[in-house]
């Protein structure tokens, strides 16, 4: 079946909410009753026909296209199905993702994967701050699920994680894996300052070593990481995208911190990454 | 019915429901995954005593388990979940987590139920083990002094099946021994199936109760080739010697097939190499759900 588009009609001026686009909330809907759904945008309430064409029948594959970063919310609380979007999105994609799939062929803004409790979001360009990041006044940041992005990330990535996993092929922002209490966090290129401030627990793995690392952080030296090798085979299973894993090797200096916390966290900085398994 | 020249006896084998679970072993090298694979299944040959009954069920190559190192698949049957559950934490504890460089992962995934592994081994770690969800599966990374021992949470249970059988009968116990051990080796080409027994091959086959109130399980006498004037027996003059083989498996299927491969190894000797006769153990059939009956599987 093809899926169901929805194609912008003009690039919209305000901000617009496109939360109610998924499975979920379309199964069982008609076209007609669809194109009748009222999406925010703006201060305003307008019909999803006045901004977008729909055409396709497949409930459980959504796309939108001509996609702009006034596109917020996308994906929100989704449990199911796959929404793939042409173009860029703004803020809050995928918040409270709980499953499903959503594909984002361009650049992603603030507050990747907010409230995130699984799914898998993949942005093929960049994400803005606060990728996986807590909410000012929520104890923990994303609660599981997996966000990949294969350009760069921005400021405060997995701030306050809890669980889960974030891939960044690119470089990663300031205050990267800040404030974490658990889960992974995977930077292919550079990380900026302050990376790893403030985390109790969690991984936090570097494949280049970053510019700083704080005072709070202390060396246990370079191992071969058991679980390195179990993570980078693991990840293979994700998707193409992931065998350039498959050269890893499980070699790593390992800081714990941050004992400003209680340094149960973990920075490993990959020493090995195009050897091969060892 | 005969095959080759042996006798097969119009019987069949009596198995009953048992719970079994997959645990995959790796290592930096296969002779270690094998002296932690070894570990684990020993004092592991029937639930009579030893709580579960396991073995070796294949090796396995790097790029079938879930860290890229070689592994070993080691398949362990019981009477029931709360057995493994009583079991797997402690021989894995004991005998996987003390083995050099080893992890230990489930080989059965989306179960219903499951029975714990890195979920009670965790507190080994003393406050510093970590935890790590990937693809949906919790590891336990506790720190250990040849690195780290990385131990899946739990392990998946399945329904399966335990007790198929067979009897191989013949003149010498040196002649049946050799006809018992091809019969093993083809058997263990069998994927999801086991024979947990020392090579296989069971020596003393017991029967179900005793003259003593104390004993559950004695031997049995019928096929006691010392005893065939003693007692009411299952053999005749010519036969000297009697080894049983056990098979626990997955589904009838697996132990259907074990059992055919088996018997027709085990008839490949024939009555000039001194195999005269294959029966089967049963209890009149009113005990286990899951009857075989030779002459059907062999048909």
């Amino acid at each position: 079946m093809n899926a169901l588009t929805f194609e912008l009609k003009s690039a919209p001026e305000f901000p617009l909410d496109v939360s109610p686009l998924i499975p979920d909330r379309l199964e069982g809907l008609d076209l007609q009753k669809i194109k009748a759904l009222k999406v925010e945008y703006g201060k305003q309430k307008t019909s999803v026909s006045s901004l977008f064409r729909v055409s396709g029948r497949d409930r459980e594959h959504i796309r939108i296209q001509g996609s702009t970063s006034r596109l917020q919310s996308v994906g929100k609380d989704m449990t199911r199905g796959t929404v793939e979007i042409s173009g860029d999105v703004g803020k809050f994609l995928g918040q409270g993702l709980k499953g499903g799939r959503l594909e984002v062929h361009g650049n992603a803004g603030d507050w990747v994967g907010n409230r995130m409790t699984g799914g898998r979001i993949n942005i093929y360009g960049n994400a803005g701050d606060y990728v996986g990041a807590s909410l000012p006044g929520d104890t923990f940041g994303m609660n599981d699920g997996f966000i990949n992005i294969l350009g760069n990330a921005g400021d405060r990535i997995g701030d306050k994680m809890r669980r889960g996993m974030i891939v960044i092929h690119g470089q990663a922002g300031n205050f990267c894996g800040s404030r974490m209490y658990a889960g992974t966090i995977v930077v292919l290129k550079e990380a900026g300052n302050n990376t790893g401030v403030g985390m109790r627990r969690g991984s936090l793995i570097l494949a280049r070593k970053p510019a700083h690392i704080s005072a709070t952080f202390r060396s246990c030296g370079v191992l071969k990481m058991q679980f390195l090798r179990l993570l980078f085979t693991q990840l293979l299973q994700y998707g193409d995208e992931f065998s350039l894993f498959r050269k890893f090797g499980a070699e790593a200096r390992r800081y714990t911190g941050d004992r400003a916390r209680n340094g149960k966290g973990e920075i490993l900085i990959l020493l090995n990454t195009n050897s091969g398994p060892q | 019915m005969k095959i080759n020249g042996v006798e097969i006896d119009d019987t069949f084998a009596e198995a009953f429901p048992m719970k079994a679970t997959r645990i995959i072993i790796t290592a930096m090298n296969l002779k270690w995954a094998y002296h932690a694979a070894n570990a684990l299944r020993g004092f592991a040959t029937s639930v009579i005593a030893c709580g579960v009954e396991a073995d070796i069920e294949h090796e396995l190559k790097p790029s079938e388990t879930p860290d890229g190192r070689p592994g070993i698949s080691v398949m362990i049957f019981a009477m029931s979940t709360r057995q493994l559950a009583k079991q797997i934490p402690i021989r894995v504890g004991q005998t996987i987590m003390t083995t050099a460089t080893t992890a230990c992962y489930s080989g059965i995934l989306d179960s219903e139920e499951t029975v714990p592994m890195g979920r009670n081994l965790r507190y080994f770690g003393d406050g510093y083990q970590i935890s790590k969800v990937i693809n949906g599966r919790r590891f336990w990374r506790i720190p250990v002094m040849h690195g780290e021992f990385i131990c899946e949470e739990s392990a998946g249970v399945t329904r399966a099946i335990g007790g198929g059988n067979f009897l191989i009968l013949g003149k010498t116990a040196r002649q049946v021994l050799a006809a018992s051990e091809k019969a093993v080796e083809a058997i263990n080409a069998v994927p999801g199936v086991i024979t947990a027994f020392p090579g296989g091959i069971v020596g003393s086959g017991s029967k179900v109760g005793s003259k003593y109130a104390f004993l559950g399980a004695s031997t049995n006498e019928a096929y006691c080739p010392t005893l065939k004037g003693q007692v009411k027996s299952e053999l005749p003059e010519n036969i000297g010697s009697v080894l049983e083989i056990v098979i626990d498996g997955v589904d009838e299927e697996s132990i259907n097939e074990a059992m055919r491969v088996g018997v027709t190894t085990a008839c490949s000797y024939g009555p000039k190499k001194g195999i005269y006769r294959i029966s089967a153990g049963n209890y009149g059939g009113n005990l286990g759900p899951h009857l075989f009956y030779l002459r059907k599987i062999l048909s």
